[in-house]
């Protein structure tokens, strides 16, 4: 009889219990904002066993949206600036990992396609472009290093004979479940640029994908919670804000519904407009010359993420005691040196350089000419003065690096470093070989030498905004060896190397020599009248 | 009588098995994001600030965060988890923890299903084992 | 022994407000040009600015009152007894001579202080005040268009202020000493703080009316 009564008021609470939880689930009292559920979908109800059988699935219905991602620097990865360089990840050469020539099938895996391995690749394949990727809502979706973006449906040993076995996805229940771009999928490769978490950017790593308000205003995830696409508001799937397109300058007021705007949608200015600040009046009077970011983001990679500040590929190749690739790490344990990649300089809560920027930025390619005795080789450089009439300063990353190239004909090397074949220089550690099978791949000259040059590459701090209590303040900058120290052309208050210093001189000694005179003359007074007595 | 009364019983221990089975079905769907953040937000700043450190997902196995979850010793059974996703505590730390006063009204076995969702995915062999956080 | 009444209360109000200001702005000046860090250089800056409206303010005030109560013949420059004045403060002083000039109501200032102040009213303030309002104002001034503003550089505008700024700093060193040359050291401040002046004897013809002396004054 008690246990009865028991068990009866057991289920009771426990029907209570769900009731209330239906009553103010959040999901069912809350309007969806998705008018299809795709669980329901017929195409989406079965065992996927391939990337492309889901975007097959996918463009039943979504009809267009290959042939939109085919236009779009996503899928392509070439972007012909308006100075008329070739860029774009397939033809740039940095001073990270320096190319994907050769390595596609290990850098790819952030291409938004399946299976670009090599030159061979299908640029016009509808059922290779991968949606999931960035569609994704269970953070699940994973793209393999090695796999040429291809995705793990059955459990598989990876590379073969590593004992290391790859988890398969459930690309149904991912398919399932798909919905808008987030930070988490964007995150997916962009956090990761370079080769690793935070670095590449220094302002976008995986702390903002569920970052607080001190780390981002915008993106606080209790807070605006910004998604990227908030920003890079992408219609038709081309999304607005690459950096091979900057927009360093806005002159255009906030977009308002209503209107059509040609300009960039992910400049402050779009929301913002071109009088920010409300309190302070006499701040606006700055964004004639100085950009948002360089006051709003006083530093970067602050979200417990290090970025890679320096990377010096001539000190690859060591071997440890035991015979293995040495690998150092610092006192936080940061990898700061591995015999496949030389040796890393990191950095937390980074101060940013600061220089005139007007948008455009030059390249050096792997066909133009560098010379050892012309250092650092700027592998890209922002353009910009003080006088131009387009530039505001900008606060960057620059990336310092020494790398290879070779010494006879002059070009920066492309280097073939991931693959388990007997060239690829992180499993061989043999640089003469790695950089022939890489200048092969572009049809270089290779005269057989490697030497290695410093470069420098600048990146764009945009990202990591601070709440306004944290932007600089006006003794940031407005001092002698403050922020903008070396920044030319402008005159600064408040900067001693500004000042004529002539007048400064002058102007002390006309001080001090009245002061000498009245002070010589009230003198004269005091003993005249002391003698007086 | 006897007999009434154990049928009564057996039905409710059905229905309560079913209740069981059905929220443990719920429980791997549960808002990882949202449970993420209350993680980060009010987990890890606790363990941070008491606990020698913050505790990552990716130390423990989904079945030993199941097991941990269920037998709820937290803290060598000082504070029962559950105490601290509920309502009430939220109520209480709301004033210096952003996360408890954006989720101040979120049903107390939701949050907690969102917080083991992203313990288990986060699991070292978990869906997307999380390192850090 | 006479006392007479040479400052009113609107100069003498006028007087020490400026003199607050004045040292006020040189003080946030050279905080902002770099000098020193007293106030912190938002403060300094901000302040500064504060001040230049208030002294521009009270400077309108001055104006007005100058040419409503005629007292801008004060600063008509004389070459009457100039020398004699230079004389007594390079020679006489020392001797215990006589000041060759007396104060009076009509006359407050000798030829020497004439001159200065002129150059300081005419010269030193319109400079810094011109420069300080381009200054202030020079977000406004490439939008503005009128020619020969439009075009000047923030580094010059410096220039110039800065370089008031300093000429500033000269006078307030020379003018702080020369008002402890009264018969007594403090006799001149606290003329300057009563209104009413001590004189040990009445004023001399000879230093009553310089050109253009206010023969008919309307108080
Ligand atoms: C008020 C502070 C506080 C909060 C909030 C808190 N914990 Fe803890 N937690 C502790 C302390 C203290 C320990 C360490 C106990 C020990 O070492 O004896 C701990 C330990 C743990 C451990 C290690 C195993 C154990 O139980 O000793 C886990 C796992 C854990 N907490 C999970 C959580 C999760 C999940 C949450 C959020 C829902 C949470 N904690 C919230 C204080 C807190
Ligand atoms: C006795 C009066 C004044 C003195 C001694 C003085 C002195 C100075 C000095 C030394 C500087 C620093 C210049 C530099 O390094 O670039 C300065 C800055 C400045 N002054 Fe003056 N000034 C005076 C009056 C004024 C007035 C009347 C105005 C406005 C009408 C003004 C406006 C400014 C402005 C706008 C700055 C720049 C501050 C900033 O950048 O925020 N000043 N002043």
């Amino acid at each position: 009889m008690r246990t009865g009564i028991f068990m009866a008021a057991v289920l009771a609470s426990m029907l209570l219990v769900s009731a209330a939880h239906a009553a103010s689930d959040p999901d069912s009292a809350k309007l969806s904002k998705s008018t299809s559920d795709h669980t329901k979908f017929k195409a989406l109800q079965q065992e996927f066993n391939s990337g492309p059988e889901v975007t097959k699935a996918c463009l039943s219905c979504h009809t267009e949206a290959s042939k939109q991602l085919h236009k779009t620097e996503h899928w392509k990865w070439e972007y012909r600036s308006p100075e008329g360089q070739l860029l774009g990840k397939k033809n740039v050469i940095n001073n990270f990992c320096t190319s994907i020539r050769t390595n596609e099938a290990a850098c790819n895996i952030c291409h938004i396609g399946y299976g670009w391995k090599d030159d061979t690749f299908d640029f016009t394949s509808e059922v290779n472009v991968d949606c999931l990727v960035c569609h994704d809502t269970t953070g699940n979706y994973k793209k393999p290093a090695g796999l040429a973006g291809n995705v793990v449906t059955k459990a598989m040993e990876f590379p073969p004979g590593s004992g290391n076995i790859i988890k398969p996805i459930d690309l149904k229940k991912i398919a399932q479940a798909v919905g808008k771009t987030s930070r988490d999928t964007c995150g997916a490769c962009h956090f990761y640029g370079g080769g690793g978490d935070g670095v590449k950017h220094g302002d976008m790593d995986s702390s903002l994908a569920s970052p607080d308000q001190a780390l981002d205003v915008h993106m606080d995830a209790l807070g605006l919670n910004f998604a990227c696409a908030t920003c890079h508001m992408t219609e038709g799937h081309q999304v607005p804000g690459s950096r091979y397109a900057p927009t360093a300058q806005d002159k255009g007021d906030a977009h308002v519904r209503g209107k059509e705007y040609t300009s960039n949608p992910t400049t402050c200015q779009a929301c913002h407009g071109q009088a920010p600040h409300k309190k302070i009046a006499k701040l606006n009077d700055h964004t004639d010359k100085v950009a948002c970011q360089a006051c709003h983001i006083p530093k970067f990679a602050r979200g417990g993420v290090a970025t890679k500040m320096s990377w010096d590929w001539s000190t690859g190749g060591k071997m440890g005691p035991d015979g293995k690739p040495l690998i150092k790490k610092d006192a936080k344990g940061h990898v700061i040196y591995t015999a496949a990649k030389g040796d890393f300089i990191l950095g937390e809560n980074v101060v940013p350089d600061y220089q005139w920027f007007n948008g455009k930025v030059g390249y050096t390619l792997f066909s133009d000419k560098v010379e050892k005795s012309d250092q650092p080789t700027r592998i890209n450089h922002f353009e910009g003065s003080a006088g131009d009439g387009k530039s505001l300063i900008w606060p960057v990353k620059i990336m310092r690096g020494k790398q290879a190239f070779d010494p006879v004909n002059k070009r920066l090397a492309v280097v073939h470093t991931a693959g388990n074949d007997d060239t690829g220089y992180w499993t061989n550690f043999n640089w003469e070989k790695a950089v022939a099978v890489g200048m092969a791949s572009i049809g270089a000259p290779f005269s057989g030498k490697v030497d290695f040059v410093t470069t420098e590459s600048t990146w764009p701090i945009t990202h990591m905004v601070a709440p306004a209590k944290d932007a600089l303040r006006c003794h940031d900058c407005h001092a002698s060896n403050g922020r903008l120290e070396k920044v030319p052309g402008i005159y600064i208050p408040g900067r001693a190397s500004d000042h004529a210093g002539w007048l400064d001189t002058a102007g002390w000694a006309l001080a001090a020599l009245t002061l000498l005179g009245v002070l010589g003359h009230g003198l004269g007074r005091v003993i005249v009248s002391k003698r007086n007595k | 009588m006897t007999k009434k009364l154990s049928s009564l019983n057996v039905l409710s221990l059905c229905l309560l098995a079913c209740s069981l089975v059905a929220s443990a079905a719920h429980a791997a769907d549960g808002d990882w994001k949202r449970g993420r953040v209350y993680y980060q937000k009010v987990c890890t700043e606790c363990h941070t600030a008491k606990a020698g450190g913050p505790i990552a997902p990716n130390t423990r196995t989904m079945a030993d965060w199941t097991k941990y979850l269920n037998t709820d010793k937290h803290a060598k059974g000082k504070e029962p988890l559950k105490m601290y996703v509920s309502r009430e505590y939220r109520a209480n730390i709301k004033a210096t923890n952003k996360a408890a006063e954006k989720y101040a009204d979120v049903p107390d076995e939701q949050l907690f299903n969102d917080v083991k969702t992203f313990m288990l995915k986060g699991a070292k062999d978990g869906d997307s084992p999380a390192s850090c956080l | 022994m006479a006392r007479i009444y040479i400052f009113k209360r609107f100069e003498r109000f006028w007087h020490w407000a400026q003199a607050a200001l004045i040292i006020f702005m040189l003080l946030t000046g050279f905080e902002i040009h770099g000098t020193y860090a007293l106030f912190g250089w938002e403060k300094a800056a901000n302040l500064h600015t504060t001040a230049a409206w208030t002294l521009i303010g009270l400077w309108l005030f001055a104006i007005f009152w100058h040419f409503t109560t005629g007292e801008w013949k004060q600063y008509i420059p004389t070459t009457r007894n100039i020398i004699a004045v230079m004389k007594y403060y390079s020679v006489g002083i020392f001797t215990d001579a006589p000041h060759p000039f007396r104060a009076t109501q009509l006359s407050k200032h000798n030829p020497l202080q004439r001159l200065a102040y002129l150059v300081v009213k005419l010269f030193i303030n319109p400079l810094i005040w011109v420069s300080g309002l381009l200054y202030l104002y020079y977000n406004d001034l490439t939008a503005s268009k009128i020619a020969g503003v439009a075009g000047l550089k923030l580094g010059s505008i410096a220039l110039v202020h800065t370089a008031a700024a300093f000429m500033m700093l000269a006078f307030l060193i020379g003018h702080l000493y020369l008002s402890t040359t009264g018969h007594t050291p403090l006799a001149h401040i606290k003329a300057m703080i009563s209104g009413w002046e001590d004189q040990d004897e009445p004023a001399r013809e000879l230093t009553g009316n310089g050109a253009g002396a206010p023969a008919a004054r309307a108080s």
